[in-house]
């Protein structure tokens, strides 16, 4: 009856993350200093070297070495805080192009997040996971931009003012999660690959639902997409200018995008991290590894279904309503099957279950398609352009067509096989809760 | 309502629903004979059915390079490259098999219907940066000949496209050449004996890795040809081609009841007129409200609302629960 | 008084009526038996009992209410706990948390205390983790706590099953061949250890069991079932001489072998 393979890690804690580098936990000072070291040093280097996409990726990869090495958890929050809220609007404002990076992968991170209670907890293969990002999205979209007078018949009204965005936050957050109920009411008794095939379907529905809508009413404006969508408003800009930064609207808006993922982001990661050390936690991974005695020990599954279903579902609303207003257009283009599959590539890249897994696998996949293919493409096409000859191949021959970074599919096809066949618990598999990491409550009297 | 207009399209409707239908079929044959040994939804059978459709292109425009597209007789050359089709898709999802399912047999279920969604995008990809490569070009068009476009008209109103029939003929052979493969001779008894109990089947001697690459290279091929028809009635085709057909098949195949073959045919028959009867009447129906493009969002619906209300399907094959 | 009541059970799958007409009746503070052959319906009857399988007809009372059309997890709420045959625990979690699985129905705390690691999250856990932690040196796994269930051995596995049984906080204990694959002298610790459940903790508890030792020796009452029917109830020693058990047993020739 289980659907979805389970971590298999050993029991340990949540501190020891890297088994192979524990010997060094004794050695507080070192370990700060290499971390303030490859910090600082990558920081500088991008800096200096703002084009390099080198660069940039030894300063993600000293993130990565803050969650390795054996720190104990304040420390690393508290570097982790300096990288993320000092150190990466610093570089992301001197090079625009890295923070978007930045905001991107927040954004899947907190898809992910979203997708691996589902996938990854509860066990249920959802396939259509994007069609609630895009519910979110053109919720605002919608109301966001001149688009909602188009079809309801009220004059002035629309587009909303701009305070409204983080009203439809929530209603973001809320309309994903009943969307979320919506579609799983009927289909949650399914067995897990007809659930899989359902919401393949229902993702395709929405998305062609959105393309279409734009008769008999004109609610979605069809496959032309909706833009100008409304962003936040700058709240911070007059405390800015009292202090006496005077910083124009092109490098205001991404820092706030930015913050505001980041954000939203670590509420999704403390959420998910409180959820899955509770009750319910407990029964969605009890059903992922037996429904039947799940449900025998007074597991109500689809009450539990849902509620993950529902939960996946708000996060990837809140994140599409972020979404729609920072790209200031949308269309069904965004929403395909194909963006499903990505976040699923994520999960199971990092690890099915697994929370840090879901924020490694989620920033690299986004960092591979957003730095490294694009930056093969770029490469490419400079070569094109260089009119070499080499081994008596004109380079400019080479095929147009052949643009690395349109290979997305075959990067999540790779990652999925390679996965399933040679690690199928991800790179970093969930770990068991040790007891002590339980709360005990007061000792009873001896 | 324009009675009349209605009535006077109902055969040329039909007659596009047939095509479509067996085409469907053609490929519903893949995902059910895969469904009734393994119990995995065969993800990148689409891809098998695109990959049908590029050889025969490709044969096609090196042959229309050559000049011997003019040579040969044109119905020579579709038997040939019918044949090729089947061949090269064949034989690719017996390697599917081998690389990305076998190695996780007994796995969980949803591990290797996970991995066949690998498989399926890895094809599309690879499909569309090896014609990249050769022709710096992914969306092919099949050289058309004049010998198939011809209409045979039958009445004022109605008449048909000479691939339209030859496609239903090359169906209706094909599907009567598998029901007596699998009904007829040893071969079709040891699948249907693989399918009914897999242990016992390999307890009375049958070689089971045998027959389940077998099963491939019979879906597979099936699904090539249906690759090469579909290129040659609608003649574009690109690596992207297979998704919303292998879709339709699927759901055709669930239609049907998924592990039965002569489920698929009527599920792929019954789905591809309600698809076509959808496409040209539901904007006449709806005074223009709803147009053709909702067909999609119709065969999608029928998917779900089969799964959920009746999970065997019309023919009503029981699928054990594997607990 | 009468906890668990059923009248005229059915269960049919296709053409196989696996469990055809039978009553039962088991009463507050009892241990009964059902033995037979393989294939007699036991394990089929058990699912009746605890919603796993509505039955075709007739009716199961639990405690004065019919739980028929109930899902499983509401008749656990009941009062209403259950092993398998074949051991289904959560593999892939640690001992402790399948046995707070146990006790999901009895955590009264709302999403917001969850998201929000209220005070009243705080106890409930608390509280929840102390029972556990009870449960498990009750069966005698203390220690074992962080272990992931399926890197226990196997009798150890039982033992957990059992105490995940009774972290729903039962009346009526449904163990379903409690000692397949124990030795006689652990078969008899085990029986002990039901005892001490009805004497301490006033449980009711049903057994499938093939182990005709333990049976005669523990159950108040047995019953007998064969091709899905009733073929004999009472006390162990008439249930023993009853001339349809024996030649249900032994009738099959060689069969009789498998059941000692």
């Amino acid at each position: 009856m289980t659907d979805v393979p389970s971590p298999s890690g050993p029991t340990t804690g949540a501190v020891d993350v890297a088994p192979g580098l524990q010997r060094w936990r004794s050695h507080p000072v070192l370990l700060n200093v290499l971390v303030a070291a490859a910090l600082f040093g990558s920081a500088i280097l991008v800096w200096v070297v703002p084009r390099s996409i080198i660069a940039f990726m030894a300063f993600q990869a000293s993130l990565l070495v803050i969650y390795l090495l054996p720190l104990d958890v304040r420390t690393k929050l508290a570097w982790a805080a300096v990288a993320l809220g000092v150190l990466m609007p610093m570089l992301g404002t001197h090079n625009g192009y890295y923070m978007e990076v930045a905001i991107q992968v927040g954004i899947f991170v907190a898809l992910a997040l979203g997708l691996n209670i589902v996938v990854g907890l509860a066990g249920l293969l959802d396939l259509g996971y994007v069609a609630f990002y895009a519910v979110g999205a053109y919720l605002w979209a919608i109301f966001g931009s001149p688009q909602a007078a188009k079809f309801l018949p009220i004059e002035g009204v629309f587009p909303l003012p701009a305070p409204w965005f983080f009203a439809f936050l929530i209603l973001g957050l809320a309309v994903g999660a009943i969307t979320g109920i919506l579609l799983g009411l009927p289909v949650l008794r399914l067995r897990g690959d007809y659930l899989a095939i359902v919401t393949l379907g229902f993702g395709e529905v929405v998305r062609v639902l959105a393309n279409n809508l734009d008769k008999p009413w004109n609610i979605t404006n069809g496959p032309k997409g909706i833009t100008p969508i409304s962003r936040p408003p700058l709240f911070f800009e007059p405390a800015l200018s009292a202090l006496g930064i005077d910083a124009p609207p092109s490098v205001l808006y991404p820092l706030l995008f930015y913050f505001m993922v980041l954000g939203i982001a670590a509420v999704v990661i403390v959420i998910n991290r409180r959820l899955e050390g509770s009750h319910v936690g407990r029964a969605w991974e009890a059903i992922r590894e037996d429904e039947v005695a799940a449900q025998a020990m007074g597991v109500p599954l689809v009450r539990m279904k849902l509620l993950a279903f529902a939960i996946g579902a708000s996060f990837a609303g809140v994140m599409g309503v972020i979404f729609s207003a920072k790209q200031l257009f949308i269309s069904p283009e965004s929403f395909t099957f194909l963006e499903s599959i990505g976040v699923l590539a994520m999960v199971i890249l990092g690890g099915m279950g697994s929370i840090p897994g879901a924020i490694i696998g989620a920033s690299a996949v986004t960092i591979l398609n957003l730095q490294v293919l694009k930056g093969l493409s770029l490469w490419l096409n400079e070569l094109r352009n260089s009119g070499l000859t080499v081994l008596g191949y004109n380079l400019a021959d080479l095929p147009s067509q052949f643009e690395p970074a349109k290979y997305e599919r075959m990067i999540f096809g790779m990652i999925l096989i390679l996965m399933m066949i040679y690690r199928p618990a991800g790179i970093f598999p969930a770990r068991r809760r040790k007891l002590e990491t339980y709360h005990r409550g007061e000792e009873p009297a001896a | 309502m324009d009675w009349e207009l209605l009535l006077a399209i109902f055969p040329q409707v039909v007659m596009d629903g047939l095509v479509l239908g067996f085409m469907y079929a053609l490929i519903a044959l893949g995902y059910t004979m895969v469904y009734g040994v393994l119990e995995l939804i065969n993800f990148a059978h689409s891809e098998i059915f695109m990959v049908g459709g590029f050889v025969g292109v490709e044969i096609l425009l090196t042959m229309q390079a050559t000049g011997w597209l003019d040579t040969f007789n044109p119905f020579v050359i579709l038997i040939f490259i019918i044949l090729m089709g089947m061949a090269v898709s064949g034989v690719l999802a017996v390697v599917v098999e081998r690389v990305a399912y076998r190695p996780l047999r007994g796995a969980p279920r949803l591990i290797p219907l996970i991995s066949a969604i690998g498989v399926s995008f890895f094809l599309q990809d690879l499909v569309r940066l090896g014609e990249s490569l050769w022709r710096n070009a992914f969306y092919l068009t099949y050289p058309s000949f004049a010998a198939f476009n011809t209409r045979i008209e039958i009445a004022e109103t109605i008449d048909f496209s000479v691939k339209s029939v030859i496609v239903v003929v090359a169906s209706l052979a094909m599907l009567f050449a598998l029901q007596f493969l699998v009904t007829r001779t040893k071969l079709g008894k040891a699948i249907r004996a693989v399918a009914e109990d897999q242990p016992t089947a390999s307890l009375m001697g049958v070689n089971v890795n045998r027959i389940i690459s077998l099963t491939f290279l019979i879906g597979g091929a099936m699904g090539g040809a249906a690759g090469v028809l579909f290129g040659v009635q609608y003649n574009t085709i690109n690596p992207f081609t297979g998704f919303i057909p292998g879709i339709k098949a699927f759901t055709a195949a669930v239609l049907g009841g998924i592990g039965n073959i002569p489920g698929a045919m009527v599920g792929g028959l019954v789905l591809g007129l309600l698809e076509a009867f959808a496409a040209s009447y539901l904007s006449l129906l709806t005074g223009g409200a709803f147009g053709a493009e909702y067909k999609d969002i119709f065969a999608f619906s029928i998917l779900i609302v089969i799964l959920i209300f009746r999970p065997r399907g019309l023919l009503g094959e029981v699928v054990r629960e594997r607990t | 008084m009468t906890l668990l009541e059923a009248r005229g059970v059915v269960k049919r799958f296709g053409g196989l009526t696996a469990v055809n007409g039978v009553d039962f009746s088991l009463d507050e503070g009892r241990i009964a038996s059902v033995i037979g052959p393989n294939g007699a319906g036991k394990t089929t009857l058990f699912n009746t009992f605890t919603g796993i399988y509505a039955p075709d007809a007739g009716d199961v009372r639990v405690g004065g209410r019919s739980i028929v059309g109930l899902t499983p997890d509401r008749i656990t709420t009941l009062g209403v706990a259950r092993t398998f045959q074949n051991i289904r625990l959560f593999k892939n979690m640690t001992v402790v948390e399948n046995v707070l699985v146990g006790m999901h129905a009895r955590v009264a705390l709302r999403l917001w205390d969850v998201v929000g690691h209220t005070p009243a999250f705080r106890r409930e856990e608390g509280r929840s983790v102390r029972q556990a932690l009870d449960l498990i040196g009750l069966v005698g796994l203390s220690g074992k706590e962080d272990a992931l269930a399926r890197n226990l051995p196997y009798g150890d596995q039982r033992r957990l099953e059992i105490a995940r049984a009774l972290a729903v906080g039962p009346k009526l204990l449904l163990l379903d061949e409690p000692t397949a694959g124990m030795t006689q002298g652990e078969a008899r610790e085990l029986m002990a250890f039901l005892r001490r459940l009805i004497s301490e903790f006033g449980l009711t508890i049903l057994l499938i069991e093939h182990n005709m030792r333990v049976v005669m020796e523990i159950s108040d009452r047995v019953t007998v079932l064969d091709h899905g029917e009733k073929i004999a109830e009472g006390p162990p020693a008439q249930v023993q001489r009853d001339a349809r058990v024996i030649e249900a047993y032994l009738g099959r020739g060689r069969a009789g072998a498998a059941a000692p």
